[in-house]
């Protein structure tokens, strides 16, 4: 007993005692989500300011003898004349595999009541993006299930595309599609056991949405055996703006992980439009100039430093990737606007959905002329770019001369034939939403499309042809299907298969 | 007060014909507030506002506040002085000021920047820690 106290003793004796150095501020001005403090002269730009009461500041502006601060939390609690100080942190947030199927907000708590979420990890949210050493070049697909788009508007991993289109015309159905087809491809591969698979993990962004649509997109993720794949990341309308200004770049920090540890990870923002209302809020208050529509002059770096971090990385720097679904909500169709042409020229292709087509029944409401994919097709299963290769041009085709038939009834049979053809194409790309198509479903079908099997089926039939002959194929056709999944490409004899598969199914559809 | 940015930029330019060798002159302060007044100028209440808020935020970056529990004998009071004056250079004038509510301990402040070695700081950090 002696020993322990002479010990505890000694410890004493050899311990010193640091008054540590902190940089305090005072809260001068106070509303919306901002705080000025004056002092803070050692605050750095991003830095995390603790203002007390658990609150948490960022700093966004370092002025002359103010400090322009972000409050993450509930400024409420927080009153002028109140104390900040530096923390010499960055932003961070957790992140890693512990959050795959929560719910969590913009620092990562979790919101879903499930518990707290088991990760040691955290990452800064904002971060620079891979630099072009560290970069290869795009090419393995992103299947989306969506017809339409692995066959004319293909996306690779590590691309950016967009998916631009007015409200309520299926931008966040795509998504969640994607989403739920990852997810349907990822439990295959487990089940088969397939280790050369690359399960894509998904992570969506909602940024100012309703509370009531991020748990409708829960419960359908849910329905779909799809969360345990995906990490949703929720900052929603009733969030404070700087809430929704930090959501996008925690999301990437996330996804960011996954490719740094040379897995693959997709991730939504819905919506941008939103984000930059957010962030042009948060900059007037901080009383940062304003340019075009109100926006602050960084509103395209903004957007671009956070979409530049989607990446495919080289194999030195593990081989993972980041794909980047941005959404962008225009106005009656304007893509021409501030916000939908910055991000247009960011990223590496565009989604355009129209209003008009929805309303026409074409859904998933994909207008193909403007849409276009800049990296993708040389991500392309190979079996899909031979059947689809022609696609693009015979709608253009078709719809030009569709405008031109619309004048005058007198058509040559070639004329007609490209008609037909065209509303044939139309048909068999319509999709209900939450119903992803694998690939190889997606191949037969065109290639039956292709070599004439629908040209006497009439147009108003075609989608049943489509879904009977889907059917057939994946109740009496597997090895088939499994073929083309396997070879990836249509060779000869896969041909000569498929040929056969269609006269049989032929003889039998009446 | 609005204070545009003209009367910010003059205010800057006054404050800096204020230092001498980076130190704030007492008399050269005195003299242009007295001459911005007597000039008659339509924005002299905003440039001499943002020019007194420069001066507050130099003299409290020039003074150090040094708070005690229990009064601190002279000695110590000089060792204190002569070591932030080492740090912080001359010029810095110090106040001391006995305040019981830091339990033990000292608590020293030179502008934004904080040494807190009192009790009642380590307890709130503790207090934080669970």
């Amino acid at each position: 007993m002696a020993d322990l106290l002479q010990e505890i003793e000694a410890q004493i004796a050899g311990a010193k005692t640091a008054v540590a150095k902190q940089n305090v501020g005072i809260i001068r001005e106070l509303g919306d989500g901002v705080a000025k403090l004056e002092g803070l002269s050692d605050a750095m730009l991003n830095e995390m300011i603790d203002l007390g009461n658990g609150v948490t500041g960022l700093v966004l502006n370092l002025e002359e003898t103010d400090v322009g601060v972000i409050i993450l939390g509930d400024y409420t609690q927080l009153e002028e004349g109140g104390e900040g100080r530096t923390t010499g942190e960055l932003l961070q947030v957790p992140v890693g595999k512990g959050l795959l199927g929560r719910v969590v907000n913009v620092l990562g708590q979790p919101v879903d009541g499930k518990g707290p979420i088991k990760s040691d990890i955290t990452y800064p949210v904002e971060k620079i993006a891979p630099g072009i050493a560290r970069r290869r070049s795009v090419d393995q697909p992103v299947q989306t299930g969506i017809m339409p788009i692995d066959a004319m508007i293909p996306i690779g991993r590590g691309q950016r595309e967009l998916i631009i289109g007015d409200r309520a015309t299926g931008k966040t159905t795509i998504c969640i599609d994607t989403i739920i087809n990852q997810a349907r491809l990822n439990k295959a591969a487990e089940t088969a056991g397939d280790k050369a698979y690359r399960p894509l993990y998904c992570i969506y962004v909602a940024i100012g949405q309703k509370q009531s649509t991020v748990a409708r997109v829960i419960g359908v993720l849910e329905d779909a055996g799809a969360m345990p794949y995906t990490i949703i990341l929720d900052s929603p309308a009733s969030d404070s703006a700087a809430n929704q200004y930090i959501a996008p770049y925690a999301g990437a920090a996330m996804g960011e992980w996954f490719m740094d540890n040379g897995m693959d990870a997709l991730i939504v923002y819905d919506d941008l439009s939103k984000h930059a209302v957010a962030y042009r809020q948060v900059s007037l208050v901080l009383k940062r100039p304003s340019g075009r529509e109100a926006y602050p002059g960084d509103v395209f770096y903004l957007h671009s430093r956070l979409l530049e971090r989607a990446a495919r990385v080289g194999e030195k720097y593990g081989n993972g990737s980041l794909t980047a679904l941005p959404v962008i909500e225009t106005q009656a169709g304007d893509v021409s606007a501030y916000i939908p042409t910055n991000v247009i020229s960011i990223t590496d292709g565009q989604i355009y959905l129209e209003t008009d087509l929805f309303y026409q029944g074409v859904r998933p409401a994909i207008n193909v002329g403007l849409s276009v994919s800049r990296v993708g097709s040389a991500a392309q299963l190979k079996a899909m770019k031979q059947v689809a290769g022609q696609l693009k041009g015979d709608l253009a085709q078709f719809r030009e001369l569709a405008a031109f038939a619309q004048f005058g009834s007198d058509l040559d049979a070639k004329t007609l034939a490209q008609i037909d053809r065209g509303k044939r194409i139309m048909e068999i790309f319509k999709q209900p939403q939450y119903n992803p198509i694998p690939v190889e479903v997606q191949v037969a079908v065109i290639w039956a499309m292709q070599n004439g099997y629908l040209d006497q089926v009439p147009v108003e039939r075609v989608k049943e042809f489509q879904t009977k002959f889907t059917e057939f194929l994946t109740t009496r056709k597997v090895d088939l299907l499994a073929k083309i999944e396997k070879e990836k490409a249509i060779s000869d004899a896969l041909t000569a298969d498929l040929k056969t598969v269609a006269d049989e199914f032929k003889q039998t559809w009446k | 007060m609005k204070i545009n940015k003209q009367a910010k930029r003059e205010a800057k330019q006054l404050f800096r014909f204020c230092l001498v060798n980076g130190l704030l002159d007492e008399n050269r302060v005195r003299n242009v507030v007295q001459d911005v007044i007597a000039a008659g100028r339509r924005d002299c209440p905003a440039i001499l506002s943002h020019f007194r808020r420069l001066v507050r935020l130099e003299i409290a970056g020039r003074t150090a506040t040094v708070e005690s529990a229990a009064p601190l004998p002279p000695d110590l009071q000089a060792s204190i002085e002569a070591g932030l004056a080492r740090r912080y250079g001359p010029g810095l004038s110090t106040a001391f000021a006995h305040r019981p509510a830091l339990i033990g301990g000292m608590r020293i402040q030179v502008g934004s920047d904080v040494y807190d070695g009192s009790v009642r700081a380590g307890l709130a950090a503790l207090e934080q820690s669970f």
